[in-house]
């Protein structure tokens, strides 16, 4: 076993957040706006406080007495004024039992007087949108950058080519739904919850309740999935408001439909992309992106001006505009979700260079190696790229489809997709290592959510540096108020980020050794259950170099910390709103095989391969398993995930019958492939490899189907209908 | 007040007169009985996550009431190692290891735990894939459970 949470989790031992429970613990259950805009004038609860086993219920007019100034006025608890989209909480009950609860929030008649709801992107923008549109009501983010001459360069050139893609919105589904358990406690506000980001959480849920972040205590549990959807506050500021109202402690869980129906998921867009180009060479790039935000956007510019960047990729493109919308719509909030909205802007951008290669009759790899990246090239910004393995990794795609184009049957489609990622090493942490005659026990304050990248990447690192064996690490976890601060699971920067501060501070527990032998220490040694340090000397029981006063508190105490630098852009190419360097430049190809019944449009991905700029691998198992899971997470959001709406903004398909994930036959045999040498930021060298492997998986599915049928599909997913659209499009009298 | 309900979980006789009625068999084990590696997923039975034996057989504690299951042996991922199958299960799983998150793991072992011991199974890898289908996962991209699977395979042969 290479994960020593593997025993627990395999026995049903691990405590999940939806496991939690305390004694005298209430249920809690949200009520739910019955309208996707609307004014409030009442939400009238004296009714169902009185109701069986209700120990609380708390609404809008709750707050003043409840937080501190009433809590935050810009993102209060619950809205105050204005219902932004069905199903918004706009009260919470507290009851002795889950049905009571429910029962209670289901009998609260709210009055609230229906508005227009917008929830098409397309209604608000039949057309695309002019620079006058920027600052109207509705646009929460606005960004628009430009260099070189791009008008000049589609005036002059040979080929220009013009496409409207789109994507659909999808959810992170993980198996875990959200829970949390809340109390308050002495004027200290405290919740144990299952999240990627127990320091997020209290940053966020402090604010959203008018608290000090002092007075909140987070902690983590094990993350049965997170994918994004575990990030920031959700459900702990109504756990904590109803705690705080009933002076119990209370949970709060979601069920899979209140999952779909409001989880923080990706939304909608339409990505228009137009490339001019002399010769084989792209001159000129535009980009336009309508990005359907919901009620907000969390990050607002950073997630426009950070996404749109894909559209453009990790090309070298003389000169370039775009421009990106986020768009307000009676939708939940948009959230992140794995990558966050770089799987879409690939599949548009990836999909448009094969199109392009194919009117040029150029091999689509070739076509891409011409424009790629390489070490030391500026982005569109003017940032270096670093050490990036986009090249090799192309490379070594090309060998593989050559070998499968040998026995691939008729019929069948081969294609492939480069994608880029940017790990999100800049996000900083502080880890504290406890070196004691027994073990090394690595302190921090980051849950394990499943990718293995604390309980066993933060342990590789720890091993590599000191020499230890794994069995005589211990990571160990507390809650904010003791653990060491760190941003939390999310952006691929666990071992690239919190690593670091893993690996400084081994180096100076090394270093302190040395001093007190008089001689650097070779390495540690584990033996017979204790540790010991090789010298050039000899080997010297650590017994007898640590002081009774370390002994007594435990061991050694030393800590580390790291805190990214940030790039730094050409700011004179922004012309409105905020664009972001680059930290690590990751690069991810993928390849698949693709065989489509033409009668049904019905895809099936018969093999795969999967070949990722990892810099060095830390541990190959959990490497391989994490780029499995990506793809087969890829391959989802290829071919069946897609959120539906109604015009009037109910979610369609909150379940998992009718919101398909891959099952366990659907997933095809994937062949791993890291490319090794293309050194980042991370220990030894190591770059992140959370997201990079569901990033280019679509847009390598929709070019395997257009290389397998003629047809390219526009829209995410590849669904059999959309697919058959398109056989249609291509075989009816518009084409002739 | 409710009739009482007698089960066997884990090998345990219980009698129970504190259930209601509707109550889910997920809900009794785990928020009556405390065994909460039965882990809540869906509550639908789409998810597989719930799964426990019932009897021997496989059995999603979520679509079942408490009450339907009366006087039956009932074994949760907690009482799996004293299932004849349940071992060979745990053992392929960790060597993998077969799991990331965990979340689904418990489904997926008291699922093909139950099927490996269906009375004559002859089951193969590739029909126990095809049995497992309505277990989900999110993280692995299920390939390491297939391959934990084939190693179980070889071992049973």
């Amino acid at each position: 076993m290479t994960r020593s949470d593997g025993p627990a989790k395999l026995e049903g031992r691990a405590e999940f957040g939806t496991d939690v429970e305390v004694p005298g613990m209430l249920w809690g259950a949200l009520v739910y706006a019955p309208v996707a805009h609307g004014r409030i004038r009442r939400v009238p609860l004296s009714g169902v406080r009185s109701m069986p086993g209700v120990a609380a219920a708390v609404g809008p007019d709750d707050l003043d007495r409840l937080l501190p100034g009433g809590g935050d006025r810009n993102r209060p608890v619950f809205p105050r004024t204005e219902v932004m989209y069905r199903n918004q909480p706009i009260a919470a009950v507290a009851a002795r039992t889950a049905s009571e609860a429910r029962a209670a929030a289901d009998a609260v008649r709210a009055d609230i007087e229906e508005l227009p709801a917008l929830i098409d992107l397309e209604t608000r923008f039949p057309e695309w949108p002019g620079p006058e549109a920027a600052r109207s009501e509705g646009i929460i983010a606005h960004v628009h950058a430009r260099h070189g001459d791009p008008d000049g360069a589609f005036r002059s050139a040979d080929l220009v080519l013009t496409e409207t893609y789109r994507t659909s919105g999808i959810h992170q589904v993980a198996i875990e739904p959200h829970a949390c358990v809340a109390r308050v406690d002495g004027g200290v506000w405290h919740v144990t919850t299952t999240t990627q980001t127990p320091f997020g959480v209290r940053e966020d849920a402090a604010e959203i309740l008018g608290i000090r972040e002092a007075d909140l205590v987070v902690e983590g549990t094990w993350v049965g999935g997170g994918f994004g959807g575990k990030g920031a506050a959700f459900l702990e500021p109504y756990a904590l408001l109803l705690a705080a109202a009933a002076g119990r402690p209370v949970r709060l869980g979601f069920g899979y439909r209140e999952e779909f129906l409001l989880g923080r998921s990706t939304l909608p867009s339409i990505i228009r992309i137009e490339t001019a180009v002399s010769g084989r060479r792209i001159e000129a790039r535009r980009v336009r992106l309508l990005l359907d935000s919901g009620a907000s956007l969390p990050g607002r510019d950073f997630a426009t001006g950070y996404s749109i960047g894909f559209l453009l990729g990790p090309y070298k493109i003389p000169a370039f505009e775009m421009e990106g919308y986020a768009v307000r719509t009676n939708k939940p909030p948009f959230g992140p979700h794995r990558a966050p909205f770089a799987p879409q802007c690939v599949f548009a951008l990836e999909s448009h260079m094969d199109e392009l290669a194919r009117r040029l009759a150029v091999d689509p790899i070739a076509f891409r190696l011409e424009h790629v990246w390489a070490e030391g090239d500026p982005t569109q910004f003017g940032q270096r790229v670093g050490p990036f393995g986009a090249r090799a990794a192309l490379e070594a795609a090309r060998a593989r489809i050559a070998a499968w184009r040998t026995d691939a049957p008729a019929g069948h489609g081969i294609g492939v997709a480069l994608g880029f990622w940017s790990t999100g090493t800049g996000a900083g942490g502080e880890t504290r290592l406890r070196l004691s005659e027994r073990e090394l026990v690595i302190e921090q304050g980051e849950r394990e959510i499943g990718s293995g990248s604390v309980i066993r990447g933060l342990v590789a690192v720890a091993e590599r540096v000191t020499g230890l064996p794994a069995e005589s690490i211990r990571v160990a976890y507390s809650d904010t108020s003791t653990a060491p601060y760190d941003t939390g699971v999310f952006g691929s920067r666990t071992v690239g980020a919190l690593g670091q501060a893993v690996e400084k501070a081994a180096k100076t527990l090394l270093g302190i050794l040395g001093e007190r032998l008089g001689t650097p220490p070779v390495r540690l040694e584990f033996a017979e259950g204790r540790i010991a340090v090789l010298t050039n000397k000899g080997l010297r029981g650590l017994e007898t170099l640590l002081t009774d006063t370390e002994r007594t508190a435990g061991g050694l105490l030393v800590g580390g910390r790291h805190f990214g630098t940030p790039g730094t852009i050409d700011e004179s190419r922004v012309l409105d709103g905020t664009f972001y360097p680059y930290s690590d430049f990751t690069a991810a190809v993928h390849a698949c095989e693709v065989n489509v019944d033409p009668e049904t449009g019905a895809v099936r991905v018969v093999r795969s391969a999967a070949f990722h700029d990892v810099g060095v691998v830390v541990d190959r198992p959990m490497a391989v398993a994490q780029i499995e899971g990506g793809v087969a997470m890829g391959l989802g959001e290829a071919l069946t995930e897609e959120a539906l709406w109604s015009s009037d903004g109910r979610l369609l398909n909150p379940g998992l019958l009718d919101y398909r994930i891959p099952t366990l036959g659907e997933v095809p045999s994937i062949e791993v492939v890291p490319i090794e040498g293309f050194l980042g930021a991370g220990p030894f060298g190591a770059k992140g490899l959370g997201e990079p492997p569901v990033i280019a998986v679509p847009a390598a599915v929709a070019n395997a189907v257009a290389a397998a049928t003629g047809a390219r599909v526009f829209e995410l997913p590849l669904t059999a209908e959309r697919v058959v659209r398109a056989l249609k499009r291509l075989e009816g009298p518009a084409r002739a | 007040m409710s009739q009482p309900i007698r089960l066997t979980v884990n090998g345990t006789d219980l009698e129970r007169s504190d259930l209601d009625d509707a109550e889910r068999l997920l809900d009794t084990l785990r928020w009556r009985l405390g065994l909460k590696g039965t882990k809540e997923g869906c509550r639908t039975g789409d998810c597989g996550a719930c799964t426990v034996l019932v009897d021997g057989e496989s059995t999603l504690s979520c679509l079942t009431l408490t009450r339907e299951v009366e006087g039956t042996r009932i074994t949760t991922i907690e009482g799996v190692r004293g299932e004849p199958a349940g071992p060979n299960v745990l053992t392929a799983f960790g060597a993998e290891p077969a799991l990331q998150c965990g979340y689904c793991t418990p489904g997926f072992v008291m699922a093909l735990t139950g099927l490996l011991q269906e009375e004559g199974s002859t089951h193969r890898t590739s029909n126990l894939v095809d049995e497992l289908e309505g277990n989900l996962c999110r993280c692995t991209g299920y390939r390491s459970i297939i391959r934990a699977i084939g190693a179980l395979g070889d071992e049973l042969r």
